[in-house]
């Protein structure tokens, strides 16, 4: 008899039709619940990031190869998009309707990609992640040099409403491409999720295992490297190209290393041993990036400590933190209700650490860069004086009491977590 | 009858070091041979050269009659051998099952492929089922490789080795540290597969030896001073000095 396949799939609650139909429901009506532009623009850039993270996680979750710089075939793809963009508006190009313009992005990326991935591909680990750092720049200073195509620092402006699409679309207002961008994701997460289902998919992850062994099974784990590679830079494009038409410009920034560094980050704190571990984490990192750059200018220094705490005490990302949960749902819900105390104070003495560390930084922040000699500064909505030594006090006193109660707290929140998996274990044993 | 492996004045150095210094070795179809020799004899060594995981220094390698000299390993595991490894060598994050599948795709002409669904493709769950069987692993196959008792990554380095098909298989001291009712195991189910293919293994347990040998070559100081059948290899006065008495001293 033949039994169905046991491997779990790793995103077996996306696919269930249930779930599935709820995501697309919720990326319909969600934009129709905000008046605000800068809320539908957010929305579209978490489109894109997602494909792009989950991209890129083709590359480092399935297929165990770390790169400094995929942006490389991201921001390629958004130029050659807004070229032909341009070359279609002056009809220099035959037209294609901008509703598949990303198809002409993927290929961009996958024509790069096939080409660098050729030889950066040649080797795992340690030289490919150099490689790929050395491409990023080296690309970068292409745009610098190469003016009649990436046009220096100014970078390519472009027009996304050429003409009128079927349904009347024209691409001039923010909500169309919003959907624009929810169907490509939509059709390019599926298409990800399927590959990792294909022999191809399968032997990209042996690979990652142990290169050395799947040699011995018949694989050329260059090949192997290299389709992998190609592939995410094709689907790598396809956001570029989205990037490309919901922004309208493309500049020197979007092949750079900064741009390499946000995604990677993205990839992690979300997760890269889960399918949907690159979606969680584009859709925090971008929301962050979104309303935290305007409430403090030290954002980025949060999101650096946010990333180096999920490196030291999460590597799983915040899907792994989700899925390890999973046994204990389902052997027996009810014992993750037992768990929320521990978890609540945990949160709470965190969110008191959090609450002093964060005054602590904004006021170093603001007492360092304030460029009027004034030290009256508004922290949490309150009007305080930061050259006075109590607000100090108070942040540190509220500092040393949160991680006093974290260093309590978080071995106890361990040792419930662990008496309920083990409680579990004994349930599906029995 | 053409050798399944014929190894025809073989060298390896690694920088001034002779490791094999000239071996002329054939595996007859079908046989089980078994390579004995003290430690640092090169028997390890030999196994690499024959699967391309190192290149000679010097002499010819066939496999079946082809010549398969510095061809790379995929290259060679292509052409119909596969070798297991002394140290477990699986991918651990995945399922046993998923192990087991992966090394069945070449050989089934899956390649590359990305348009097909490995789930639905019912002769590579078939042939998948049937290895896992074989091997014992059918109640394991959930569980990630890196996760199984040590017996049970032996049996899977096995599986893993014979899930292609390939009818030349090298297991690279199969049996090592296994307590004796897991060597049991082990040897029944290398002789089990051991039924349609050729089989070369490098063993330091002795009994295991002479109960599974067809044939025996015994290697010293990279050379092979006898080949012959148990008895003959038992009766032999040149090995019962350079090898069996080593070993006793």
């Amino acid at each position: 008899m033949t039994m169905a396949n046991p491997t779990k799939p790793t995103m077996a609650n996306l696919t269930k039709p249930g779930v599935a139909a709820g995501i697309v429901a919720i990326l319909i009506v969600l934009p129709q619940l905000t008046d605000s532009g800068f809320a539908i623009t957010v929305m579209s850039q978490i489109g894109v990031a997602t494909i792009f993270a989950l991209a890129f996680n083709m590359l480092l979750g399935q297929g165990g190869m770390l790169s400094f710089g995929h942006a490389v075939y991201f921001g390629l793809a958004g130029y050659v998009t807004a070229h032909v963009m341009n070359g279609m508006a002056s009809e220099d190009l035959p037209y294609i309707p901008v509703t598949l313009i990303p198809i002409v992005g993927g290929f961009a990326g996958l024509f790069f990609g096939i080409l660098i991935g050729f030889v950066s591909t040649r080797r795992a680990g340690t030289a490919f992640a150099m490689i790929s750092l050395g491409f990023a720049e080296l690309v970068t200073a292409l745009t610098l040099i190469i003016v009649f195509f990436f046009n220096g620092e100014e970078g390519v402006q472009t027009d996304r409403w050429i003409r009128e699409e079927m349904f009347d679309i024209t691409y001039g207002p923010d909500i169309q491409v919003y959907y624009l961008i929810a169907v490509w994701c939509v059709i390019a997460a599926i298409a990800m999720y399927a590959l990792t289902r294909t022999p191809f998919g399968r032997i990209s992850n042996a690979v990652r295992d142990n290169p050395e062994r799947v040699q011995f099974i018949g694989y050329n784990t260059h090949r192997v490297r290299w389709l992998a590679f190609s592939l995410s830079s094709f689907f790598a494009g396809i956001a570029g190209a989205l990037h490309a038409v919901n922004v309208e410009h493309v500049g020197f920034e979007t092949v750079g290393l900064g741009q390499s560094g946000v995604i990677l980050i993205m990839v992690y704190i979300g997760g890269t041993g889960n399918f949907a571990g690159p979606i969680l984490g584009a859709i925090l990192v971008t929301l962050l990036n979104s309303y935290l750059s305007d409430l403090t200018p030290a954002w980025y220094l949060y999101l650096g400590l946010i990333f180096v705490l999920m490196v030291m005490f999460a590597p799983g990302g915040l899907a792994g933190l989700i899925m390890m949960h999973d046994p204990i749902r389902r052997a027996r819900p009810r014992l993750l209700l037992t768990m929320l105390p521990a978890y609540a104070i945990a949160s709470a003495v965190s969110l008191v650490a959090l609450a002093g560390a964060i005054g602590l930084i904004e006021m170093i922040y603001f007492l360092s860069t304030t460029t009027t000699r004034d030290s009256a500064m508004i922290l949490y909505g309150i009007a305080l004086d930061a050259a006075d030594f109590r607000p100090w006090l108070i942040c540190i006193a509220l500092t040393a009491a949160g991680v006093c109660g974290c260093v309590r707290a978080y071995p106890r929140m361990a040792e419930v977590y662990n008496s309920a998996l083990h409680e579990a274990r004994r349930q599906v044993a029995s | 009858m053409t050798s399944a492996i014929e190894l025809t004045g073989v060298q390896k150095s690694f920088g001034p070091t002779e490791i094999i210094r000239g071996v002329d070795l054939a595996i007859k179809q079908g046989e089980i041979h078994a390579i004995i020799g003290p430690n640092g004899a090169g028997k390890s060594t030999l196994f690499n050269l024959v699967t391309g995981r190192h290149r000679v220094s010097g002499g010819r390698i066939a496999l079946n009659g082809e010549d398969i000299t510095n061809r790379t390993p995929y290259q060679i595991n292509r052409k119909g051998l596969s070798r297991s490894f002394q140290v477990t060598n699986i991918f651990a994050r995945m399922s046993v099952y998923e192990n087991v599948r992966c090394s069945a795709l070449w050989s089934m002409g899956y390649g590359y492929a990305f348009w097909h669904f490995v789930n639905r493709r019912r002769d590579l769950s078939e042939r998948t089922d049937m290895v896992l069987e074989q091997t014992g692993l059918t109640s394991r196959r959930a569980v990630p490789a890196g996760l199984l008792s040590y017996s049970d990554q032996r049996a899977l380095e096995i599986a893993v080795t014979i899930a292609g098909g390939a009818n030349v298989v090298m297991l690279d001291e199969p049996t090592s540290g296994m307590s004796s009712s897991e060597t049991e195991q082990a040897v029944a189910l290398i002789r089990d597969i051991s039924a349609t293919r050729t089989m070369v293994i490098v063993e330091h347990d002795m009994g295991v030896v002479f109960d599974l040998a067809d044939r025996i070559s015994v290697l010293v100081y990279g050379k092979i001073i006898a080949t012959g059948t148990p008895e003959e290899i038992r009766a032999d006065a040149k090995v019962q000095e350079a090898y069996l008495g080593a070993e006793a001293s």
